[in-house]
């Protein structure tokens, strides 16, 4: 009797536990082996464009919280660049230092989450609970801050909302070191363990050229050994006053995605020490800016380095209240688009090694 | 209770065993339910949790709670399921897993069968559970669940054979299968752990995969499988699934403290703590590593792990029951 | 070496058995929120002077208020009549108590709105007045 084998179709999702949200992914599998894979995105759309065309900037803000819901600040930045970018407006010197310091807080939180996730992943279930630990560290001072856990609403046209409180600056000062020690930690109890490095190393290979084809930004892009990174290549708020190192991958696997972002943290540490150290001892936190916010007439399209990658704005704007049209560039929609490529040829057990390692946010792939 | 087995059959001699029967499995009832709010405990305070702690003292009734939750949950067949086989999987799981306790000595004097070829009963029954695993996998009619059943046979496929391998050192050492020998050979020598420390470490890990237990749980791999072979099973038929991989830990750690911890021995001469205590001691060892590892180590892939098994395991193992051997004859010749 | 990561990860893990426990006891200990924090706001009727800025500000629209003449002839402006948060909408994003001139509508540390039922979730201008602990003190 001839064995007779045929593929099947699986719906990894909308509700599957590493999926990271509501992401569907169709796998046409042949036993273990995926042959076709087909993301299926927009469970979570909400129509944040478009509904910013019937909102006032500042109303905008807090809908840019709930993007890439990991890193409110960076999004919050985006949006407040872009604007600030069409006024021309000039930022004092204490609220430009404020953002950095949240914006580089709220990146380490970020790849926290990632890297808890991402082991729970492949497995590992305690990882996670030491990374919410040390998030939990940054969430707090983030919530004395701007008073919310998540969804921070920070920053403004013009400059951000709160002054540090009494006492702030001493408590990121003290988290720096801390924070230092628990990554060494971290690396004791994951890196060097060899059933993980059996899992990542040489999985989903991708070269410095295909990268740059798919339009990938951010630690996936680094990855693959491309020095790219906004934050220095084009300084964006005060970031040419830091000194900080750009990590890359070598080959451009799974391994090395997650050693570039263990690494950024390291950096984004960096940063924070310096800022604290230049912190300015006094100063306004927001510019002049009109109660009514009606950037001039034109368009701009402004780039910050989120920590899933580039996230652009393009703001056109025709002298209201509201802009005419909001574009944003979502960083984990476009890392995203290589996974049906990379899944090919591999089997069911790297589905969410390779998800997690791209780290998408599904609040920012939909929007 | 030896003597009990040679008896002339009478029905004061069937309802003695079947007491004993049933009490072995409250034993064993009660040993899962603690067993997994043990695991619970441990890993919750490794991750700086507290653990089970809201049901009775300190959490001690969670896990009653827990079951008897899933007794009186509804049970779900699905409509497109192969009924019969859907029903019986768990039972034909579950059975085999119960089975192998007979014949593992607690004690000197407790033990309930007295087989000759005790090592051989114990690796050919543990084989059986699978055919469960894999008929509730393909019974459940998801596909989920068929990929966890054909990863849980190809596991076992490949870990069966360094499992039995690994016993092969003892056997030679001891020149018997009958496992209370192996306690009584370890009582007169030094426990096998020394002489046999390769055997304790392949059966540790080909133990470890056969279990189903992190970092060799691609069966239930939560991750991708979302719950693998189980994932259609609710109520008291998902607690059987549950039950007999708990069973299982029970049987294997009481096999290895039994191979090459010296069962009831007791160490550097202290004998007036009893031997069951000295059992229940090493066994719970033994069972605190698997939580442990559960708590550290992220999952293989099947590919790495069947690698593993036929690349590692089975010629360090054959090298093991070789090395073995040829100390023996060197010794018996000098 | 091959090997020596599981042992490093091991003995990690074993160390963690006498490190602090982290967990919060929420339902039992209240969570003490810094007084920033961005809660269900309390609503002072006597000072509003319904000048709509909170409703037209709010992202959501989640604010509805009417005025009526105020009852005393002598004074000029409106009264509060109805000031309603559908905290089904509400994304306490703080953005109302950034307008109001007159402080009117504050925010409090309080953050417990789970309910029952939907309905239960429309709160009135009586609620929101009554919601007076855990004010927060500086609201710009």
């Amino acid at each position: 009797m001839a064995v007779r084998t045929e593929e099947m179709l699986l719906n990894v999702g909308p509700q599957h536990p590493s999926t990271h949200g509501v992401f569907r992914l169709v796998v046409k599998v042949d036993g273990e082996r995926i042959t076709e894979a087909i993301p299926v995105v927009g469970y979570l759309h909400r129509g944040t464009e478009k509904l910013a065309e019937d909102l006032t900037y500042t109303q905008i803000i807090p809908y840019t919280d709930r993007l890439d819901y990991l890193s409110s600040m960076t999004n919050n930045y985006a949006l407040v660049q872009a604007v600030e970018t069409l006024m021309d407006l000039e930022i004092p010197e204490r609220a430009e230092y404020l953002r950095v310091l949240a914006m580089e807080l709220n990146r380490v939180a970020s790849h926290l989450v990632w890297w808890g996730t991402n082991l729970l992943d492949l497995g590992a279930i305690s990882p996670f609970l030491f990374a919410f630990r040390d998030r939990e560290f940054i969430v707090n001072m983030l919530n004395e801050l701007s008073g919310a856990r998540l969804t921070f609403n920070y920053m403004r046209v013009g400059g951000v909302k709160w002054d540090a409180p009494e006492g702030w600056i001493k408590k990121v000062e003290e988290f720096v070191p801390y924070m230092r020690e628990k990554l060494k930690d971290y690396h004791t109890l994951v890196t060097g363990n060899e059933i993980f490095l059996a899992r990542v190393k040489n999985l989903a290979i991708y070269d410095d050229k295909e990268a740059i084809a798919y339009g990938m930004t951010g630690p996936v892009l680094r990855g693959s050994n491309v020095k790219f990174d906004v934050r220095k290549n084009q300084p964006y708020s005060i970031y040419d006053r830091f000194e900080f190192d750009i990590p890359v991958g070598e080959t451009g696997d799974v391994y090395d995605r997650y050693m570039v972002r263990m690494n950024e943290m390291e950096q984004s540490l960096r940063i924070i020490e310096q800022a604290v150290a230049q912190f300015p001892e006094e100063g306004e936190i927001i510019a002049k800016v009109p109660k009514v916010i009606r950037p001039p007439e034109g368009e701009v399209y402004t780039r910050m380095e989120s920590s899933k990658g580039e996230l652009g704005v393009h703001l056109v704007s025709k002298k209201k209240d509201k802009p005419y049209r909001l574009k944003l560039r979502r960083p984990s929609f476009v890392n995203l688009q290589l996974l049906p490529k990379l899944l090919v040829g591999r089997t069911m057990a790297d589905i969410p090694a390779v998800l997690g390692a791209i780290d998408i946010v599904l609040g920012e792939v939909d929007a | 209770m030896a003597e009990l087995l040679s008896q002339p059959f009478s029905w004061l001699n069937l309802i003695i065993m079947v007491s004993a029967g049933v009490v072995v499995l409250g034993v064993v009832l009660v040993f899962v339910m603690y067993a997994i709010y043990f695991e619970r405990k441990v890993i919750g305070w490794m991750q700086l949790r507290n653990g089970p702690n809201r049901v009775g003292p300190w959490g001690l009734f969670q896990t009653v709670a827990d079951v008897l939750k899933l007794m009186i949950k509804e049970d779900i067949v699905p409509a497109k399921a192969d009924r019969f086989l859907f029903l019986i999987a768990p039972i034909i799981a579950y059975t085999p897993a119960f089975a192998i306790i007979a014949v593992i000595p607690f004690s000197e004097n407790v033990f309930f069968a007295d087989v000759n070829v005790g090592i051989l009963y114990y690796g050919a029954l543990s084989s059986i559970s699978i055919t469960g695993i894999l008929l509730g996998g393909w019974a459940s009619n998801n596909k989920y669940a068929i990929m966890g059943g054909m990863r849980s046979v190809a596991q076992m496929v490949s870990y069966e054979v360094p499992l039995i391998m690994s016993f092969l050192g003892v056997v030679l050492l001891t020149g018997s299968l009958n496992m209370k020998d192996i306690v009584a050979a370890q009582q007169d020598g030094m426990w096998f752990i020394i002489p046999q420390f390769l055997g304790f470490v392949i059966f540790l890990i080909a133990g470890n995969a056969e279990l189903n237990r992190t970092p060799f749980d691609l069966p239930e791999a939560e991750n991708e499988l979302v719950a693998g072979y189980f994932v259609e099973y609710s109520g008291f038929r998902f607690a059987f699934f549950m039950l007999s991989e708990y069973v299982y830990i029970f049987a294997l750690s009481s096999v290895m403290t039994v191979m090459f911890l010296g069962g009831w021995d007791a160490p550097f001469g202290l004998t007036f703590i009893p031997g069951g205590v000295w059992f229940a001691l090493k066994f719970l060892l033994l069972v605190f590593y698997l939580f442990w590892a559960r708590a550290t180590f992220p999952r293989v892939k099947t590919q790495q792990l069947m690698g593993f098994a036929w690349k590692v395991l089975i010629p360090l193992a054959l090298f093991n029951v070789m090395i073995t051997a040829l100390f023996k004859t060197i010794s018996q010749a000098g | 070496m091959w090997g020596t990561g599981f042992f490093k990860g091991l003995g990690f893990i074993l160390k963690q058995l006498k490190e602090k426990k982290i967990t919060s006891q929420y339902p039992d200990e209240p969570v003490i929120m810094p007084d920033r924090f961005r809660g269900i706001q309390h609503f002072i009727p006597e000072k509003c002077i319904v000048c709509n800025q909170c409703a037209k500000i709010c992202p959501t629209g989640c604010i509805t208020l009417t005025g009526k003449p105020n009852p005393d002839p002598e004074k000029k402006g409106k009264v509060i009549d109805t000031y309603d948060i559908n905290f089904e909408l509400c994304i306490l994003c703080d953005l109302c108590t950034e307008v109001c001139p007159t402080d009117a509508i504050v925010m409090t540390n309080n953050f417990e709105l789970a309910t029952y039922t939907r309905d239960n979730t429309l709160k009135d201008r009586i609620w929101l007045d009554k919601n007076n602990i855990n004010v927060r003190e500086e609201n710009h």
